[in-house]
Protein backbone atom coordinates (compact mmCIF):
# COMPACT_ATOMS: atom_id res chain seq x y z
CA UNK A 1 0.00 0.00 0.00
CA UNK A 2 1.27 3.37 -0.92
CA UNK A 3 2.31 5.81 1.80
CA UNK A 4 -0.28 8.30 0.62
CA UNK A 5 -3.64 7.23 -0.75
CA UNK A 6 -6.10 9.80 -2.04
CA UNK A 7 -9.19 7.62 -2.00
CA UNK A 8 -12.15 7.50 -4.31
CA UNK A 9 -14.54 10.30 -3.32
CA UNK A 10 -11.82 12.56 -1.93
CA UNK A 11 -11.05 15.84 -3.68
CA UNK A 12 -7.94 17.90 -3.01
CA UNK A 13 -7.80 21.41 -4.37
CA UNK A 14 -4.35 22.86 -3.99
CA UNK A 15 -0.80 21.70 -3.91
CA UNK A 16 0.19 18.18 -2.92
CA UNK A 17 3.84 17.38 -2.29
CA UNK A 18 5.32 14.15 -1.00
CA UNK A 19 8.66 12.38 -0.78
CA UNK A 20 6.97 8.98 -0.81
CA UNK A 21 4.74 7.00 -3.13
CA UNK A 22 1.31 8.48 -3.89
CA UNK A 23 -1.77 6.67 -5.17
CA UNK A 24 -4.66 8.73 -6.50
CA UNK A 25 -8.12 7.17 -6.80
CA UNK A 26 -9.98 10.44 -6.20
CA UNK A 27 -9.55 13.94 -7.59
CA UNK A 28 -6.60 16.32 -7.41
CA UNK A 29 -6.79 19.86 -8.77
CA UNK A 30 -3.75 22.10 -8.58
CA UNK A 31 -0.27 20.65 -8.37
CA UNK A 32 1.10 17.20 -7.59
CA UNK A 33 4.81 16.99 -6.85
CA UNK A 34 6.15 13.67 -5.63
CA UNK A 35 9.70 12.52 -5.11
CA UNK A 36 8.65 8.94 -5.78
CA UNK A 37 6.25 6.91 -7.89
CA UNK A 38 2.72 8.14 -8.61
CA UNK A 39 -0.17 5.87 -9.58
CA UNK A 40 -3.36 7.36 -10.96
CA UNK A 41 -6.02 4.67 -10.85
CA UNK A 42 -8.87 4.09 -13.26
CA UNK A 43 -11.66 6.52 -12.35
CA UNK A 44 -9.29 9.06 -10.80
CA UNK A 45 -9.19 12.62 -12.12
CA UNK A 46 -6.05 14.74 -11.93
CA UNK A 47 -6.28 18.29 -13.22
CA UNK A 48 -2.78 19.30 -12.28
CA UNK A 49 0.80 19.49 -13.40
CA UNK A 50 2.43 16.31 -12.17
CA UNK A 51 6.06 15.82 -11.19
CA UNK A 52 7.23 12.35 -10.14
CA UNK A 53 10.00 9.80 -10.55
CA UNK A 54 7.60 7.50 -12.34
CA UNK A 55 3.96 7.90 -13.28
CA UNK A 56 1.36 5.29 -14.10
CA UNK A 57 -1.91 6.60 -15.55
CA UNK A 58 -5.04 4.47 -15.54
CA UNK A 59 -7.37 7.42 -14.99
CA UNK A 60 -7.58 10.90 -16.46
CA UNK A 61 -4.78 13.46 -16.29
CA UNK A 62 -5.10 16.98 -17.62
CA UNK A 63 -1.83 18.83 -17.18
CA UNK A 64 1.83 18.66 -17.98
CA UNK A 65 3.77 15.67 -16.74
CA UNK A 66 7.42 15.59 -15.79
CA UNK A 67 8.90 12.26 -14.72
CA UNK A 68 12.57 11.69 -14.01
CA UNK A 69 12.25 8.01 -14.88
CA UNK A 70 9.18 6.87 -16.79
CA UNK A 71 5.53 7.41 -17.70
CA UNK A 72 3.16 4.50 -18.38
CA UNK A 73 -0.17 5.32 -19.95
CA UNK A 74 -2.34 2.24 -19.33
CA UNK A 75 -5.30 0.94 -21.32
CA UNK A 76 -8.29 3.13 -20.50
CA UNK A 77 -5.99 5.92 -19.30
CA UNK A 78 -6.30 9.42 -20.66
CA UNK A 79 -3.58 12.04 -20.71
CA UNK A 80 -3.97 15.55 -22.07
CA UNK A 81 -0.77 17.53 -21.70
CA UNK A 82 2.89 17.53 -22.49
CA UNK A 83 5.09 14.71 -21.27
CA UNK A 84 8.73 15.05 -20.34
CA UNK A 85 10.22 11.70 -19.40
CA UNK A 86 13.13 9.45 -20.29
CA UNK A 87 10.77 6.59 -21.11
CA UNK A 88 7.13 6.55 -22.17
CA UNK A 89 4.76 3.69 -22.93
CA UNK A 90 1.24 4.12 -24.29
CA UNK A 91 -0.92 1.02 -24.09
CA UNK A 92 -3.46 -0.02 -26.70
CA UNK A 93 -6.73 1.64 -25.70
CA UNK A 94 -5.17 4.67 -24.01
CA UNK A 95 -5.86 8.25 -25.13
CA UNK A 96 -3.14 10.86 -25.38
CA UNK A 97 -2.95 14.41 -26.64
CA UNK A 98 0.17 16.45 -26.21
CA UNK A 99 3.85 16.69 -26.93
CA UNK A 100 6.52 14.26 -25.86
CA UNK A 101 10.02 15.29 -24.84
CA UNK A 102 12.29 12.34 -24.16
CA UNK A 103 15.24 14.62 -23.49
CA UNK A 104 17.53 13.09 -26.15
CA UNK B 1 -10.75 -1.94 -26.81
CA UNK B 2 -8.06 -4.02 -25.18
CA UNK B 3 -10.42 -5.04 -22.42
CA UNK B 4 -8.70 -8.43 -22.21
CA UNK B 5 -5.43 -6.99 -20.97
CA UNK B 6 -6.64 -6.87 -17.39
CA UNK B 7 -3.13 -7.39 -16.09
CA UNK B 8 -2.19 -3.88 -17.15
CA UNK B 9 -5.20 -2.11 -15.72
CA UNK B 10 -4.73 -1.01 -12.15
CA UNK B 11 -6.47 -2.97 -9.43
CA UNK B 12 -9.23 -1.23 -7.48
CA UNK B 13 -7.64 -1.80 -4.09
CA UNK B 14 -8.75 1.41 -2.47
CA UNK B 15 -11.39 1.21 0.20
CA UNK B 16 -13.04 4.14 1.90
CA UNK B 17 -9.90 5.17 3.77
CA UNK B 18 -7.51 7.76 2.45
CA UNK B 19 -4.07 8.27 3.90
CA UNK B 20 -1.80 11.26 3.77
CA UNK B 21 1.60 9.72 4.47
CA UNK B 22 4.45 11.01 6.62
CA UNK B 23 6.31 12.69 3.78
CA UNK B 24 3.22 14.24 2.26
CA UNK B 25 2.10 17.84 2.44
CA UNK B 26 -1.08 19.43 1.15
CA UNK B 27 -1.59 23.14 0.73
CA UNK B 28 -5.24 23.60 -0.10
CA UNK B 29 -8.66 22.19 0.56
CA UNK B 30 -9.39 18.53 1.18
CA UNK B 31 -12.99 17.33 0.92
CA UNK B 32 -15.05 14.28 0.09
CA UNK B 33 -16.46 11.00 1.30
CA UNK B 34 -14.75 8.32 3.35
CA UNK B 35 -12.22 8.30 6.17
CA UNK B 36 -8.93 10.17 6.21
CA UNK B 37 -5.77 9.48 8.19
CA UNK B 38 -3.22 12.28 8.34
CA UNK B 39 0.41 11.38 9.08
CA UNK B 40 1.77 14.32 7.09
CA UNK B 41 0.79 17.96 6.91
CA UNK B 42 -2.26 19.80 5.67
CA UNK B 43 -2.55 23.56 5.40
CA UNK B 44 -6.20 24.11 4.60
CA UNK B 45 -9.71 23.09 5.55
CA UNK B 46 -10.63 19.41 5.72
CA UNK B 47 -14.20 18.22 5.16
CA UNK B 48 -14.90 14.49 5.08
CA UNK B 49 -18.08 12.48 5.59
CA UNK B 50 -16.18 9.77 7.48
CA UNK B 51 -13.74 9.72 10.36
CA UNK B 52 -10.62 11.86 10.53
CA UNK B 53 -7.49 10.86 12.40
CA UNK B 54 -4.48 13.12 12.86
CA UNK B 55 -1.69 10.76 13.88
CA UNK B 56 1.21 11.61 16.18
CA UNK B 57 3.58 13.52 13.90
CA UNK B 58 0.80 14.71 11.65
CA UNK B 59 -0.28 18.35 11.52
CA UNK B 60 -3.34 20.22 10.28
CA UNK B 61 -3.69 23.98 10.01
CA UNK B 62 -7.29 24.59 9.13
CA UNK B 63 -10.87 23.88 10.13
CA UNK B 64 -12.14 20.31 10.30
CA UNK B 65 -15.58 18.92 9.58
CA UNK B 66 -15.94 15.15 9.98
CA UNK B 67 -18.10 12.41 11.48
CA UNK B 68 -15.60 11.78 14.26
CA UNK B 69 -12.15 13.16 14.96
CA UNK B 70 -9.14 11.63 16.72
CA UNK B 71 -6.20 13.97 17.27
CA UNK B 72 -2.79 12.58 18.19
CA UNK B 73 -0.75 15.22 16.38
CA UNK B 74 -0.92 18.97 15.97
CA UNK B 75 -4.03 20.93 15.05
CA UNK B 76 -4.51 24.65 14.65
CA UNK B 77 -8.12 25.23 13.75
CA UNK B 78 -11.70 24.54 14.72
CA UNK B 79 -13.36 21.14 14.75
CA UNK B 80 -17.00 20.46 13.94
CA UNK B 81 -17.81 16.78 14.40
CA UNK B 82 -21.14 14.97 14.31
CA UNK B 83 -19.73 12.26 16.57
CA UNK B 84 -17.00 12.10 19.20
CA UNK B 85 -13.81 14.14 19.28
CA UNK B 86 -10.89 12.60 21.16
CA UNK B 87 -7.74 14.51 21.90
CA UNK B 88 -4.93 12.06 22.70
CA UNK B 89 -2.04 12.56 25.11
CA UNK B 90 0.39 13.35 22.29
CA UNK B 91 -1.81 16.06 20.78
CA UNK B 92 -1.14 19.78 20.53
CA UNK B 93 -4.39 21.53 19.77
CA UNK B 94 -5.33 25.15 19.41
CA UNK B 95 -8.94 25.81 18.42
CA UNK B 96 -12.56 25.27 19.31
CA UNK B 97 -13.86 21.73 19.54
CA UNK B 98 -17.47 20.94 18.73
CA UNK B 99 -18.86 17.43 18.81
CA UNK B 100 -21.32 15.02 20.37
CA UNK B 101 -18.70 14.26 23.00
CA UNK B 102 -15.18 15.55 23.53
CA UNK B 103 -12.49 13.68 25.45
CA UNK B 104 -9.16 15.15 26.44
CA UNK B 105 -6.38 12.84 27.59
CA UNK B 106 -3.86 13.75 30.25
CA UNK B 107 -0.69 15.11 28.64
CA UNK B 108 -2.40 16.80 25.73
CA UNK B 109 -1.71 20.48 25.11
CA UNK B 110 -4.96 22.30 24.44
CA UNK B 111 -6.09 25.87 24.13
CA UNK B 112 -9.55 26.78 22.98
CA UNK B 113 -13.19 26.13 23.73
CA UNK B 114 -14.93 22.79 24.07
CA UNK B 115 -18.57 22.63 23.10
CA UNK B 116 -20.14 19.23 23.55
CA UNK B 117 -23.86 18.85 23.19
CA UNK B 118 -25.32 16.60 25.84
CA UNK B 119 -28.11 16.56 28.37
CA UNK B 120 -27.23 16.76 32.03
CA UNK B 121 -28.40 13.80 34.12
CA UNK B 122 -31.70 14.47 35.92
CA UNK B 123 -30.12 14.55 39.41
CA UNK B 124 -27.64 17.22 38.34
CA UNK B 125 -30.27 19.49 36.83
CA UNK B 126 -32.51 19.19 39.93
CA UNK B 127 -29.55 19.91 42.21
CA UNK B 128 -28.79 23.06 40.22
CA UNK B 129 -32.36 24.17 40.59
CA UNK B 130 -32.27 23.46 44.32
CA UNK B 131 -29.35 25.83 44.92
Amino acid sequence: MAATVIGHGITIEGEVTSDEEVLVAGTVRGKLNVDGPVTIEAGAVVEADVGATSLSVGGTVTGNVNASDRVDLLAGGRLIGDVKAARLTIADGASFKGNVDMDV
Amino acid sequence: MARGSAARTSTQQTTGTSVLGKGARVRGRVQGSGDLRVEGQIEGDVTVTGDLAIEDGGAVKGDIDAASVVIGGALTGDVAARGPVSIRATAQVSGNMGGAEVSLEEGAVFSGRIEAEFELPAELTTRHKGR
